[in-house]
């Protein structure tokens, strides 16, 4: 079968390597190197990053296998076929509460940066309120939209990140990498649950599996896309370390937004890089929080059959505004993220590799 | 097998069966009367006996059938029909004779082999036929006792001759154009792809205009589901009169509530041309030198037929050059409304200071300021075109330099801010498809607007929103974003840069060609 044919509504292996990257890429690397610096010492960290892509990566591979088995369905109609309709229902309806808490906290991040770095008047409800508008456009659509969206984006944020490095290369000082190997093992162990974190956001796959043309290919392009964040991070991590050393690291909100504010544009074009890069970051804010929009809105369409897919966005949004609204400063986001993140390990990771378990165990499969 | 997910919104109304093909006799008989006189009375009761109608009859002897000629004065060639078709009906009665009778049916056997030296006719049966062909300037030949009429191709009417394009000069490439005739512009076409496979599908549009629409492809190139999208989308046509193809271009489009042309239109042969030969569907209709090219992309939008003549450098730098006149026709005056009011800090220095000395005196905000000089040029444009081209260009110059000057003068507007709006229209100049240039000019304005409520994330936020409404829209089942999303790596070689012709040995593969390759095969067989 090829990858593409006339007129058709599916989505290729590209564009699922596009998407689960830019899934994964996302609030999460930018806090990233302060998590990790705070249980490890020097530039060790890596190691849990190492780590924690790696459990991120294998349990992508459980959740391509899973739904290669069952090719055409989304997790509604394999857990029905694996553990039966009522914890079906459960699990549908709890991942589209996770989705939309996911989408919350991206939204809640895109209001904080923004104010931090764009502009500090505009009211935060204001800016989530925007952003949701934007959201609910987005999902109004078929999902395959949100698809060429990514493949559209990914490029220009992983362009901006080389911008990035390429612009702080001067502020590299080797020194502040070493000492080499001098951290715990399980302080290690400890900073890569952190690092796992910021490496979910594959579970898509679990509702996409309904419109991706290829099974058989799912599991080598969501792989490969889930090695663009393990490399991503790393170079962020090195980065940050290398120009502001890990105690600096440690004590700033968002190191990886200082390495922006560090830039200088050559020539004096224009100043205050941190804006572009923030304006550009929107972008794969963006992709994220519409992709677990849409994930949430497709679980929710699973369970109630009969409802109409603007109508159920408009009814959510609401909620996922009382959402966005909860946390009120900066620790209870970081706070929310860390129970969302929980959620994401339970629902993403641990949950599908069950069913995985059961369907071999129990020999279920799906037709193609 | 291929997935049909099209946006079928032609389905409420109902098929036409007006778009009757050439050459397809219509099987109504009874429509003709026997008789001539009956009949040439017929059509001239029905069109209420007008001026123009010409009627002649020529009669053979006793026992000879005899015959009629309708035609309408301007749009047909009376010497043609003189030395054609009635001195070849008299050389045949003569060398009947006086000796037999003859049916009908025997005069037009005899007629049709050895007399009749007309270049094109067609037989039909049934009356609507006839009134169309004589009203489109063919030459209708009763005969008595035969129930079929003989429609003569005899059009001839003054036209305007193959002139240079208009909308779409080049520097390098062909100067002929598209002209208002169809036969014209079918034969331009023919004289660019001589290639047996090449179709003209004849179709009739208006119930009233009944003007002549021709489908035109390339049969063993083009994917035959997107001819037969095209055909049946044609078929739903249900107007009185298409005046111009613009008429048809928006009753058979993906989505009208799109600011961007989902059909390209084109009044060059060499484009319609490369498009036919990329496995593009193309519709010419008569009364207008403006084809549709089907389907259409966005990368399409900012090519032009020189990116292809000028050498690969060249040609891939212009390309370059207008997708940054499509960036800066789009966000630039936004831009300057986002880093004067929201970001100033992002503005070097030394410039902020300038814009600051320069807006100094300047009582509105930059958002205001933007929209007058931005509404002031739409203005200046829009005139510049309904003028006479020597008047155009002083309105150019008055209201360009002039108003320009006086309102920085009178302190309206800054400097820069005349700068930014130059700039901006300049670039929206650049960009070779015109619809395509109002497209950004609409969405320029409401990304001014979001800029000047958001700063930088409203623009973000509103190319965010393009972005998706973009990878919505669809093409004739092509999604508008092809060859970037989804994505296809070997069109790539002719989207933002244009390769050399050696690498461009392959058809584009999003149009899914029944033959893909451009080169290599030398011997083709029809």
């Amino acid at each position: 079968m090829k990858s593409f044919e006339y007129g058709d509504r599916e989505v290729g292996t590209y564009e699922v390597f596009a998407s689960v990257a830019n899934m994964v890429i996302g609030f999460g690397v930018l806090t990233l190197p302060r998590s990790i610096v705070e249980t490890t010492s020097s530039v060790d960290g890596w190691i849990s990053i190492f780590i924690g892509g790696l459990g991120a990566m294998l349990f992508t591979w459980i959740v391509a296998k899973l739904v290669a088995r069952f090719p055409k369905r989304n997790l509604h109609d394999i857990a029905g076929a694996v553990i039966g309709k009522p914890l079906a229902y459960l699990f549908t309806v709890l991942f589209a509460g996770y989705m939309m808490t996911f989408v919350a906290y991206e939204t809640r991040g895109v209001a904080s940066i923004s104010r931090l770095y764009l502009f500090d008047r505009t009211p935060v409800e204001v800016i989530c309120l925007v952003f949701l508008l934007v959201l609910i456009y987005a999902v109004a659509g078929p999902s395959v939209t949100l698809f060429r969206l990514n493949t559209l984006f990914l490029p220009i944020v992983i362009l901006l990140l080389f911008v990035l490095f390429l612009m702080n290369i001067s502020f590299f000082e080797f020194d502040q990498l070493m000492p080499f190997f001098v951290t715990d093992w399980q302080d290690l162990v400890l900073a890569s649950k952190e690092s796992v974190f910021s490496f979910i956001g594959f579970e898509i796959l679990l509702f996409y599996n309904t419109i991706i043309n290829q099974p058989k290919k799912i599991a080598k392009a969501s792989m490969l896309g889930m090695l663009i964040p393990l490399v991503v991070y790393l170079l962020v991590f090195f980065f940050t370390i290398g120009v502001f050393g890990p105690e600096v690291t440690g004590n700033v909100l968002y190191p990886t937004a200082e390495l922006a504010k560090q830039v200088e544009v050559p020539g004096g074009f224009f100043e205050r890089f941190e804006s572009i890069f923030f304006s550009v970051w929107v972008l794969t804010l963006f992709n994220t929080a519409a992709m677990a929009f849409d994930v949430s809105l497709l679980a929710l369409e699973s369970v109630f059959k009969k409802a109409k897919r603007t109508t159920l966005a408009f009814w959510l949004a609401p909620f996922v505004f009382l959402i966005v609204m909860q946390p009120q400063n900066l620790i209870e986001i970081e706070l929310f993220g860390e129970w969302i993140s929980y959620a994401g390990i339970g629902l993403g990771m641990v949950f599908p590799a069950i069913l995985l378990l059961l369907a071999i165990m129990r020999g279920v499969k799906g037709r193609a | 097998m291929p997935r049909f997910l099209f946006r079928n919104h032609n389905k409420r109304s109902p098929l036409r069966k007006d778009g009757v093909k050439q050459g397809e006799a219509s099987s109504s008989s009874g429509d003709i009367p026997g008789s001539v006189h009956e009949a040439v009375a017929n059509i001239v009761r029905i069109l209420d006996a007008p001026d123009d109608l010409v009627t002649r009859f020529v009669s053979g002897g006793d026992g000879i059938p005899s015959c009629a000629i309708v035609c309408i004065a301007g749009l047909s060639d009376l010497n043609m029909i003189n030395e054609q078709i009635v001195s070849s009906l008299q050389q045949a009665f003569s060398a009947i004779g006086h000796t037999e009778k003859m049916s009908g049916q025997e005069l037009y056997g005899l007629l049709n082999k050895q007399f009749l030296s007309v270049q094109k006719y067609k037989t039909t049966r049934s009356l609507d036929d006839i009134l169309v062909s004589v009203l489109s300037g063919d030459a209708a030949l009763f005969i008595d006792g035969l129930d079929q009429v003989l429609l003569i191709g005899s059009k001839k009417w003054t036209g305007r001759s193959v002139e240079e394009p208009q909308t779409e000069a080049l520097v390098r490439g062909p100067r002929e154009g598209f002209n208002e005739s169809i036969e014209t512009n079918l034969i331009l076409l023919r004289r660019a792809i001589r290639d047996p496979k090449l179709r003209f599908d004849t179709y009739r549009v208006g119930a009233r205009g009944k003007k002549e629409l021709v489908i035109a492809y390339i049969e063993n190139i083009v994917h035959p589901d997107l001819l037969q999208e095209v055909k049946r989308r044609v078929e739903t046509i249900d107007i009185d009169d298409a005046p111009e193809s613009g008429t048809i271009e928006q009753l058979i489009q993906d989505s009208f509530l799109s600011p961007f042309p989902l059909i390209l239109h084109t009044e060059r042969p060499d484009k319609v041309a490369s498009a036919i030969l990329q496995g593009k569907v193309v519709i010419l209709l008569d009364g207008t030198p403006f084809a549709l090219i089907m389907p259409t992309t966005f990368v399409s939008l900012v090519q032009s037929p020189e990116d292809y003549y000028e050498r690969w450098l060249i040609g891939s730098l212009i390309r370059i050059l207008r997708y940054i006149a499509v960036f800066i026709s789009l966000t630039f005056p936004s831009l300057y409304i986002a880093l004067v009011s929201f970001h100033q800090g992002m503005i070097p220095s030394k410039l902020a200071f300038s814009i600051a000395a320069a807006r100094e005196g300047v009582p509105f905000p930059a958002v205001v300021e933007a929209f007058l000089m931005e509404l002031t040029l739409e203005l200046l444009r829009e005139a510049g075109v309904r003028l006479p081209k020597p008047i155009g260009q002083t309105i150019g110059i008055v209201g360009g330099l002039v108003i320009g000057e006086a309102a920085v003068q009178a302190g309206i507007v800054s400097p820069i801010m005349v700068i930014v709006v130059a700039v901006t229209a300049v670039s929206s100049f650049a960009i070779p498809s015109y619809s395509a240039g109002i497209a950004f000019r609409i969405l320029r304005f409401i990304t001014m607007i979001t800029a000047s409520m958001f700063g930088l994330y409203g623009i973000i936020l509103t190319l965010i929103m393009i972005c998706i409404h973009l990878s919505r829209l669809q093409s004739f089942g092509v999604p508008y974003l092809t060859p970037l999303s989804p994505g296809f790596s070997r069109d790539w070689r002719d989207m933002v840069i244009r390769a050399p012709y050696t690498m461009l040995t392959k058809r584009p593969q999003f149009m899914q060609t029944k033959d893909d390759s451009r080169m290599g095969n030398r011997r083709r067989g029809p």
